[in-house]
């Protein structure tokens, strides 16, 4: 992989500021993919395996919202 | 437990509220910046107020920030259309503190005397140069600055600096 390199014309303080905000949005994104995926009736493992984070990871990160959200999860 | 004690916990309560609705990992300076509007009554409100700044325009600030940090790399949050937050996370945020949240602290009780006032933790907050909220307060058309100067004016009067008016002081830039 090339290295990456900060677009020019870039002010540093908006390349800084968008690295926090690529963070966050990537968040959002894995709580809405994960929640798709349960819904579509993927289990635990293969979204820990897609996401290449341990099962009790991604259970400990996500089942409590799941279920307030009345998402029917699958066994673990 | 004193009245400053007190509205920290508070403070930080609600910081911590904000943060879980937003899906933060961690409680972060402007999570504090909207608790310290939602504090009906007390200086550091009044001071926010005094520019326009209720919760509800520090969110849509903060939101207008995220949207451009995330456009200046070419990312358009609105094509992915996520859902809003419901406020109800499976993790919890930690409150462990996070480095901006510490640097609040510590500028803002650099300012005052032997006993600290709950408006030194908006001057802590102010007194960031980069980051989340000077960049959402310039993208709101606040001066920082002097936004700053009320707040200490605040601290060494007592209460909010007198204004007569609660525009923003650089207009509004706002959609």
């Amino acid at each position: 992989m090339k290295p990456m390199k900060v677009p020019s014309g870039l002010d540093p303080a908006d390349a800084l500021a968008a690295v926090g905000a690529l963070r966050q949005l990537a968040d959002q994104l894995e709580d809405a993919a994960v929640e798709q995926a349960m819904r579509s009736g993927w289990t635990w493992p293969q979204i820990a395996e897609a996401l290449g984070v341990t099962r009790q990871a991604v259970h400990k990160k996500h089942a409590k919202r799941l279920i307030a959200a009345g998402v029917h999860l699958r066994r673990r | 437990m004193n009245e400053f004690h007190q509205y920290i916990e508070a403070a930080i309560a609600d910081a911590k509220s904000e943060a879980e609705a937003s899906r933060s990992a961690t409680v972060e300076a402007h999570h504090l910046l909207l608790a310290i509007a939602a504090q009906e009554g007390t200086t550091g409100q009044q001071v926010l107020a005094s520019v326009g700044l209720d919760r509800a325009a520090l969110r849509d600030a903060l939101q207008r920030e995220f949207e451009h940090s995330l456009e200046a790399v070419g990312v358009h949050p609105a094509e992915y259309a996520l859902p809003a937050s419901r406020g109800k996370p499976g993790k919890p945020p930690r409150f462990g503190p996070s480095a901006s949240v510490r640097l609040a602290f510590t500028r803002g009780m650099g300012h005052g005397d032997r006993n600290p006032q709950p408006v030194q933790l908006l001057i802590g907050i102010l007194e960031a140069e980069v980051g989340t909220v000077p960049r959402a307060l310039a993208l709101a058309g606040v001066d920082r600055t002097e936004l700053r100067r009320r707040a200490l004016e605040a601290l060494e009067g007592g209460g909010p600096a007198p204004n007569g008016s609660r525009s923003k002081m650089h207009g509004s830039t706002r959609p």
